[in-house]
């Protein structure tokens, strides 16, 4: 039978879907996985008082803080992607996040260094991390496709034949049957486009236009050039088709910041883009 | 990984495109009973009778709004209480959702699963003639996301609303449910 199961997890609402098992044994691996992205949200909400990131921010810079072995999987994820793009995917534009309301301050926790970055997180063994400035750091770009990542290996190892995981956007399938894709139109975001038809792999997809908002500055998005710490992808929308759904989360943002620094890292990643903006409409971006 | 494009790439020409007010059916009210509940070998209707005064109480959530009084059961194996489950639903800006929140026999929170979510449109939800349209043509209204758009890449389904409805049922166990000492 085929079971179709949905919590509120990660701030969005993530559904699960598994193929191929007795009821039973679909409760029991749609549970297991749930449970495993509860935990992931445990661990890097930056909204939620005990995760392990609220308790970076409020440790002292420069002392070691122990975190769970999923925190430091994606920081280091996290860092590896903030070298390749040259600092364009950086997870410490927190600070931008929360000055223009897009997060809430952390409580209990100093100003964060404005000359910091994620060059200032350094992975220990034994899943401790030290933070070498105050900084603040937002997972928002990787975790969730981590999050979707797991769950999809807990419904493949409980014995589903085909599934799929949607964590806001940032899905992954399995299974035999090509599946098709959907995006927001960004012509009329109340309308959806079938984008592609996809088997045994993971689709991001990230824009700005949803959630921006216009200041004296400029526009404000959910989305921060790393470098810069402006908004990027405020007017765009861009899908990112990879084995990986993190990593395909990750190459969003990349993609959004600098598409050249992004065309050299697609064929690393095994990825795929798909982007739209409206003067040029929608377009691929070769891999280099 | 596989991989087809279905859109007309290079091109900002007119595409098809689905109007994505959507409803999506997950677990129905015995799965999720079956679920949460997997020992229980009966579930019992528990008629929900509030005074005027508690009613009151539990309407004060900030912004969900109820669109019917929940619906409670009581798992049993047997005659030991194993829990409760409770259906309910919210209707907040953009969504309207159907849950069923589980709790085990000391009113601890086991389970918060969606059952059905629609998305809406704003302030349309607000206007009763409007609503009772909505409400009236699920099944011809909205397309059905586990049939015809299955996975939606980029569109967020939120559930803001949720945690005012669990707060709501939260207290309801309070007030109603838990039994009382003595």
């Amino acid at each position: 039978m085929q079971l179709l199961r949905a919590r509120p997890w990660l701030g969005t609402l993530v559904e699960i879907r598994v193929d191929g098992l007795a009821e039973a044994d679909a409760v029991a691996a749609t549970d297991a996985a749930f449970a495993e992205i509860a935990t992931i949200h445990r661990c890097m909400s930056f909204h939620e008082p005990d995760s392990d990131l609220a308790r970076l921010h409020r440790a002292r810079a420069g002392s070691a803080v122990q975190v769970d072995p999923h925190t430091w999987n994606v920081l280091q994820t996290a860092l590896v992607f903030a070298e390749e793009s040259r600092g364009c995917f950086d997870p410490t534009i927190a600070a931008q996040l929360v000055a223009w309301n897009f997060l809430p301050r952390p409580r209990d926790s100093g100003e964060p260094d404005p000359a910091a970055s994620w060059s200032n997180i350094e992975l220990l063994p034994e899943s401790q991390v030290r933070l070498h400035r105050a900084l603040w750091i937002d997972l928002g770009g990787i975790a969730k496709g981590y999050a979707v990542d797991c769950a999809i290996r807990i419904l493949r190892n409980a014995g589903a034949t085909a599934g799929g995981v949607n964590a806001g956007g940032d899905l992954a399938v399995f299974g035999a049957a090509a599946q098709t894709v959907h995006v927001r139109d960004p012509r009329a975001p109340q309308n959806t486009l079938p984008l592609l038809e996809l088997r045994d792999a993971a689709v991001a997809t990230s824009a700005g236009y949803f959630e921006r908002r216009r200041a004296a500055t400029g526009w404000l998005g959910p989305h921060v050039h790393g470098k810069r710490r402006g908004a990027v992808g405020t007017h765009s929308s861009v899908s990112v088709i990879a084995p990986s759904c993190m990593h395909a989360d990750a190459l969003t943002k990349i993609v959004l910041a600098d598409a050249r620094i992004a065309a050299k890292l697609l064929p690393r990643y095994g990825a795929q883009v798909c982007r739209y903006d409206s003067q040029r409409g929608w377009r691929t971006l070769r891999g280099e | 990984m596989q991989l087809r494009w279905l859109i007309p790439l290079g091109a900002a020409a007119a595409l098809p495109a689905y109007h994505a007010a959507y409803a999506v059916q997950y677990l129905s009210v015995e799965q999720a009973q079956r679920a949460a509940f997997a020992q229980a070998d009966g579930f019992v209707d528990v008629p929900l009778a509030l005074t005027e005064a508690q009613r009151r109480a539990l309407d004060q959530g900030e912004a969900a709004l109820s669109i019917s009084a929940p619906k409670i059961w009581q798992a049993r194996a047997g005659q030991k209480n194993l829990g409760w489950l409770i259906v309910d639903q919210v209707i907040g800006k953009a969504e309207a959702i159907s849950y069923a929140l589980a709790l085990d026999a000391d009113g601890k929170i086991i389970a918060l699963d969606v059952l059905e979510y629609r998305e809406t449109h704003g302030a349309e939800i607000r206007l009763p003639a409007w609503r009772k349209q909505f409400l009236g043509k699920t099944a011809q209204y909205p397309l059905r996301l586990d049939n015809d758009i299955r996975n939606i890449s980029g569109a967020t389904l939120s559930c803001r609303h949720l945690t005012d409805g669990v707060r709501r049922l939260v207290q309801l166990y309070a007030q109603v449910l838990k039994p009382t000492s003595g």
